[in-house]
């Protein structure tokens, strides 16, 4: 619990920092800080188009930033989500192009599982290279990612090529569309699917004895060894996981998003989730505020970019910056020790 | 097809690849010198991607090319210490900074390209000093080492020699020794009476020096331009190879031509409209099975050893 506490006040504080790096920066570029953060605001909530594309933006950010923090889970770094979920999108693109004859409900549910069958079978390559030859996964991952862009690359201007001009496959058919809402906003129901799937993860992880399997032999494979869990298996079991809901977010943004595979459209999407999950200390309960605060940070962007001089870099900076102090552990102890031992000199000095 | 073949190994194939490994293997070499205390230098690729810009901001702003690969090691210097101080001081994990950092750097330039530069994307300078190349003007041009050494620039040839200096630091110098033994067993290190934490911020600098100029190479000598996320992964492959080589600067130098080649060959294959896609894949892949392979050479080693006590 003490612990629990400390964690709040490492991102509470640097929260505050990265705020006040962001208003000097403003203040610099010549902006009244007020203006700028009022029309952040605005930008992300003000309206159905603006509300609707912080919800676009969520429900990439929240799935990635699940799948990766399920990765930590039994003790893997799993990078490899961006190859999932471009491997995921193009295989619902695909599905969604090419298959006819389906009513809505089989075609979209065809399209989403094709593509977590691919991105949970992608992320099965580093998972069984750890295992069982413990070769370092952040290295593969991230080897594996640049591999699935070129081969997706290759798929969308060669053989799956819409030949319109841009790096695309044929839009996919009506009956694979999921519906959108709040329109004109791109904001679609694949935002329940997630939210269905959050869910469901939770669920497994909190309550069920597969779920403490699952946690367990990444905590201690040893432990879980001896208590007759195989440890081995559980492990790749959560990579699959992973790389399922990696495949997934890709699917969903294909079919309720874009309507095609665009090469490029995901600028490292996983990776902000994965940095999400990094925030919220791979904690599942607390990923779903943290993912919809950075959406909405990152949906805001847009409109301060439009409205002001800032760049809506500024932004991603602040993210990032938030991320780092977020991530340095001591940082807080530090300063905390630093304000005790000046609190006991001014006590001895009474 | 012989004709293709024949285009491929050549001279002019080979005299590419020396290009444009040169940036990814420094990149490379500044996560050799990092990992042999230990270190996994995940944020090299942001040190890479400031470094170029620095580079062509000083160089352009300055009027010189020294300017501005200085610019890209003191920046390269003030990154990498700024992680050492999170990893060492602030018991942060190192791949979490690092990530953390590439994206840092990624929004940073995009930033600094917009307010510095007034630029959005792409930064293409006229008269843009940069680095000079070397002519040999003693050679033939015609002949076979004329053409196999023509063109290279200034960084070429130091990228090169750094690959055998490092190797020398790293297993002839007592310093080299001491870095090792502290990635090998801290604590072995440390008792031993070696200062782990100066080493380790030692590495990390001597990194920072290298990425940062592997980024200014990259913007102000194999190009000269800046483009928006301009090193676009080079940082990651100079990890991969720096796994390759098993963090031996050789090898390493082995694995970093294995890119430059991939990608020189990639650019011919797609005049025979060959999908270059496929060609830029293999480096990937490759280490991908290396890595493996090596483990499990190393695993099947441990098991007969094993075995015979």
């Amino acid at each position: 619990m003490k612990k629990f506490r400390n964690l709040n006040h490492n991102v509470t504080f640097s929260l505050i920092v990265a705020f006040i790096i962001g208003s000097i920066i403003i203040t610099a570029l010549g902006e009244n800080v007020f203006r700028v953060f009022g029309i952040l605001i605005s930008g992300a909530f003000d309206g159905s188009l603006k509300f609707g594309t912080t919800l676009q933006f969520f429900v990439p950010l929240f799935l990635t930033a699940i799948a990766f923090a399920v990765s930590t889970k039994v003790d893997i770094n799993n990078i490899g989500v961006e190859g999932s979920l471009l491997l995921g999108a193009i295989a619902a693109a695909v599905t969604g192009a090419y298959v006819t004859g389906l009513s809505p409900i089989f075609h979209i549910s065809l399209a989403l599982i094709i593509a977590i069958v691919v991105g949970a079978a992608w992320a099965y390559i580093p998972a069984i290279l750890k295992i069982k030859l413990n070769v370092n996964e952040i290295t593969v991952t991230i080897l594996l990612n640049y591999v699935a862009l070129y081969f997706t690359s290759f798929l969308v201007m060669g053989p799956f090529s819409a030949d319109v001009g841009a790096p695309r496959t044929m839009t996919i058919l009506d009956s694979a569309r999921i519906g959108t809402f709040l329109s004109p906003s791109k904001a679609n129901y694949g935002i329940i699917i997630a939210i269905v799937v959050y869910f469901i993860i939770l669920f497994i992880f909190s309550k069920t004895t597969f779920g403490y399997k699952i946690t367990n032999s990444g905590l201690n494979s040893k432990f879980s060894f001896f208590v007759g869990i195989n440890s081995k298996r559980m492990r790749i079991i959560g990579m699959l996981i992973s790389g399922a809901i990696g495949g997934l977010a890709g699917g969903i943004e294909v079919l309720g998003v874009y309507g095609f595979y665009l090469y490029g459209f995901s600028f490292n999407t996983a990776f902000d989730g994965m940095l999400i999950s990094l925030i919220a200390k791979n904690n599942l309960k607390k990923i779903p505020v943290i993912a919809f605060f950075i959406a909405a940070l990152k949906s805001g962007a847009l409109s301060m970019a439009r409205y002001t001089d800032i760049p809506k870099s500024t932004i991603d900076m602040l993210i990032s910056i938030f991320i780092l102090l977020v991530a340095m552990d001591g940082i807080y102890e530090v300063i905390k020790n630093m304000v005790i031992r000046k609190k006991e000199r001014e006590e001895a000095k009474c | 097809m012989l004709d293709i073949l024949q285009n491929l190994i050549s001279l002019d194939v080979l005299n590419a690849t020396i290009r444009i490994t040169t940036p990814i293997l420094l990149v490379a070499l500044s996560a050799v010198i990092t990992q042999k205390a230990n270190i996994l230098n995940i944020g090299a690729e942001g040190i890479m991607l400031l470094g170029a810009f620095f580079g062509i901001m000083f160089s352009f702003f300055s009027g010189s090319w020294v300017v501005g690969a200085l610019a890209g090691a003191v920046i390269g210097i003030i990154a990498s210490m700024f992680m050492a101080v999170a990893h060492i001081e602030f018991k942060a994990d190192i791949f979490v900074v690092g990530m953390a950092f590439n994206i840092f750097a990624i929004a940073f330039t995009r930033f600094g390209l917009n307010t510095f530069l007034n630029s959005t994307g792409i930064f293409t300078p006229q008269n843009l000093s940069t680095i000079p190349k070397i002519n040999l003007s003693f050679l033939d041009p015609e002949s076979f080492i004329g053409r196999l050494l023509f063109g290279y620039s200034l960084f070429d040839y130091l990228a090169i020699a750094l690959v055998f200096i490092l190797w020398y630091v790293i297993y002839k110098t007592r310093w080299g020794l001491h870095v090792r033994s502290v990635g090998l067993n801290e604590e072995a290190a440390e008792s031993a009476g070696i200062n782990t934490k100066l080493k380790k911020y030692q590495v990390m600098f001597l990194s920072g020096i290298l990425g940062g100029l592997g980024g200014a190479h990259l913007s102000i000598g194999y190009t000269s331009v800046f483009v928006d996320n301009m090193s676009n992964g080079r940082g990651f492959a100079g990890v991969a190879a720096m796994f390759f080589g098993g963090a031996n600067p050789i090898y390493t130098w082995l694995g970093t031509l294995i890119f430059g080649f991939s990608q020189a060959s990639g650019n011919i294959l797609q005049l025979y409209d060959f999908p270059s896609q496929i060609i830029l894949m293999i480096p990937y892949l490759l280490t991908v099975v290396i890595l493996a392979f090596s483990l499990y050479r190393r695993k099947a080693k441990a098991t007969k050893r094993n075995r015979t006590f």
